[in-house]
């Protein structure tokens, strides 16, 4: 248990503000594409 | 699926591009990223969510689109200083224009949807009905601003089927721009 949590405690502490940033910001860009495009695939969706 | 490969193709780049450079890739520093949440919720309730997708009448579910467009035109204008963000806002408006003198949704002519489902899928879907996510099947003599619909295709002997429009383009190119060529900090802040 004790091992796990050190573990943890590395694994976290190694993540650090950039690649917080980095994942908040390519999140916020996908829904962005996602949102604004309007393309239409034949496996995305289909007709109605 | 075409504009996450442009965004996954631009991140790849940007990170390639500062490995080389021995440089830390930032991430672009975006401001109000809440509008992005915002502006994207209710288009995960009318085009992408599966449960959700028909729920709602097709008014409401067009007029919420074009709401939603038109908060992320405020987010691409907060950063419009950022490099790629200008050429995401062409896109952005050629969508917006197409889709709000349609009825709220990207026209697709019968011919470019033949190429995307088979004819028997097709058939069973009317002119004028909705169309895939975000869609509406138009004749092209019945579409306003034709040039702007979904109706460029990948090649035939590209496995994915996909019709996009000009607008998908610039998006295209934006995203990708903007994180090839990551702003710095000052650049982003400018504004």
């Amino acid at each position: 248990m004790n091992k796990n949590l050190a573990r943890l405690a590395i694994f976290t502490s190694k993540i650090n503000r950039q690649h917080v940033q980095l994942v908040l910001a390519i999140a916020a860009l996908a829904m962005l594409v996602l949102g604004v495009g309007a393309p239409s695939g034949g496996s995305t969706g289909g007709p109605h | 699926m075409i504009l996450l490969s442009a965004l996954i193709l631009g991140l790849f780049v940007g990170l390639g591009w500062a490995r080389w450079k021995n440089q830390p890739y930032q991430a672009p520093p975006l401001k109000s990223m809440w509008l992005v949440l915002v502006a994207f919720l209710p288009q995960l309730v009318v085009a992408y969510l599966p449960v959700s997708r028909y729920l709602l009448p097709d008014w409401l579910a067009a007029t919420s689109l074009s709401a939603s467009l038109i908060v992320f035109v405020a987010f691409v204008w907060l950063n419009r200083r950022l490099p790629g963000m200008p050429i995401l806002m062409v896109g952005l408006g050629l969508n917006l224009v197409v889709i709000l003198v349609n009825r709220g949704w990207m026209p697709i002519s019968p011919f470019t949807a033949s190429h995307l489902v088979d004819g028997n899928a097709l058939q069973s879907v009317s002119v004028g009905s909705r169309f895939g996510q975000k869609d509406i099947l138009l004749l092209p003599q019945d579409m306003h601003f034709e040039i702007l619909s979904d109706r460029f295709l990948l090649p035939d002997w590209f496995p994915y089927k996909v019709a996009f429009s000009l607008g998908d383009i610039f998006i295209a190119l934006g995203i990708f721009w903007l994180l090839a060529k990551p702003a710095s900090r000052t650049e982003g802040q400018r504004s």
